[in-house]
């Protein structure tokens, strides 16, 4: 690179930098380290049913989600259709990656696979289930805890690319984790997004009643549909709980099919390391 | 005399503005597509860090989960669930969209033995 566009390349950051101070000082992203906006200040009054019952008055539940956990309730009830789309894109990112590698096959195992020492792998044992119990834990509580269905797949996510590092993608591919399986499951938990999406629109058909898409508890001008906020005693938040543990599945598989397509076998690499040879220049 | 606190909160909020930057700067000037990728993971999460930022309250914020305190602590206390939502989600597709653009770098390499972007440009057929 030539002097001046060093020189150029360095003023233009120092620019960007001091525009966005300038921004900041301006006020223009809002208040920094006190107070909230008064959108997330509405948001933390209505989501959880007892403050919203003591702020609204009888009339609440038209505005709840019936979940103590806020940024779970605005990631599936009130900016609902801004995560759909989301998943979307997810959808499409890892459709896209699928389409990429399509017809690269599996390569055939000529031993079986080995993998790193007998220590990390016997600890990777005992971690394994307790990865997904964990993951499983933040998919089935996200309504009431911390977390929810995006973060407990990015959790489940870790399992099979800890599998392809310690023991090797044949081990995984052996197990039954195969591209085909991975890419139902994850295609479920899209189509069950769907369906809860869907569902209140369905009934609505049917019955002759209004009701919205993505609705989860009734909203003003469509009384008649409602989610169950508690099954059997116990409080599930409507449609939230549904959606987050679908969420969980297609996340989770879908990051499984990407790290077993962009992982190399064992045996390829060795045998690249030792013999290399043509078939080895694309990798 | 120096506020130590106001300095600290400007120099956390002037280092993530840098590194926006610095990330912004690897994206467009570094010809090597792994130095590209490396530099838009450095913005994006630049980016989320921000935005955790921005709703964060300083002295006694609680996480916006109801656990059963007074209303008005609770309100009063939370930080902004808002940018947590977006945030959440943003990593999550950020990871996918980055893999897609790894995938594309990878068969990029296979097929043309290359990822420098100066080299790619000349080639013809």
């Amino acid at each position: 690179m030539s002097g001046v566009r060093k020189v150029a390349s360095a003023v233009a950051l120092l620019a960007i930098v001091a525009a966005l101070s300038l921004g900041a000082a301006a006020g223009g992203m809002g208040p920094f380290f006190d107070g909230i906006r008064s959108l997330g200040a509405f948001y933390l009054s209505t989501a959880p049913p007892q403050i919203a019952e003591l702020v609204l008055g009888p009339s609440y539940r038209g505005l709840s989600s019936y979940s103590p956990e806020v940024v779970t309730s605005i990631v599936w009830d009130y900016r609902g259709l801004d995560t759909y789309f989301e998943t979307a894109v997810f959808f499409l990112a890892i459709i896209g990656a699928v389409a990429i590698y399509r017809g690269i096959e599996e390569p055939v195992l000529r031993r079986p696979a080995s993998g790193l020492s007998p220590i990390v792998r016997a600890v990777t044992k005992f971690l394994i289930p307790i990865n997904i119990a964990v993951a499983a834990s933040i998919a089935l509580h996200g309504h009431l805890t911390p977390g929810g269905g995006f973060q407990a797949g990015a959790a489940l996510a870790v399992a099979p690319i800890i599998v392809i590092v310690v023991f090797s993608r044949r081990y995984l591919l052996e197990r039954g984790v195969t591209k085909l399986k991975a890419l139902f499951f994850r295609s479920a938990g899209l189509i069950g997004i769907a369906l809860v999406v869907l569902i209140p629109v369905i009934w609505s058909v049917i019955s002759g009643e209004w009701a919205w898409v993505m609705q989860n508890q009734w909203k003003p001008g469509a009384e008649a549909f409602s989610y169950p906020a508690y099954l059997g005693g116990a409080l599930i938040s409507g449609s939230i709980w549904f959606l987050n543990l679908f969420e969980f599945l297609a996340v989770s598989f879908g990051f499984t099919i990407l790290f077993l397509l962009i992982s190399i076998d064992e045996d390829t690499v060795r045998s690249c390391m030792i013999r290399g040879g043509e078939e080895c220049d694309r990798y | 005399m120096i506020d130590i606190e106001v300095f600290i909160k400007t120099f956390i909020v002037l280092a993530l503005f840098g590194t926006a930057g610095v990330g912004l700067y690897g994206v467009v000037a570094k010809p090597h597509a792994t130095k590209k990728i490396i530099s838009l993971t450095i913005l994006g999460d630049t980016v989320n860090a921000l935005a955790i930022l921005l709703g964060y309250r300083y002295p006694g914020g609680i996480p916006p989960v109801y656990t059963g305190q007074p209303p008005n602590e609770f309100v009063g206390r939370a930080v902004d669930p808002l940018p947590q939502a977006l945030v959440l989600t943003a990593i999550v597709i950020g990871m996918a969209v980055n893999l897609l653009i790894i995938y594309i770098a990878l068969q990029t390499y296979r097929l043309y033995g290359t990822l420098d972007t100066r080299l790619i440009k000349k080639l013809r057929g």
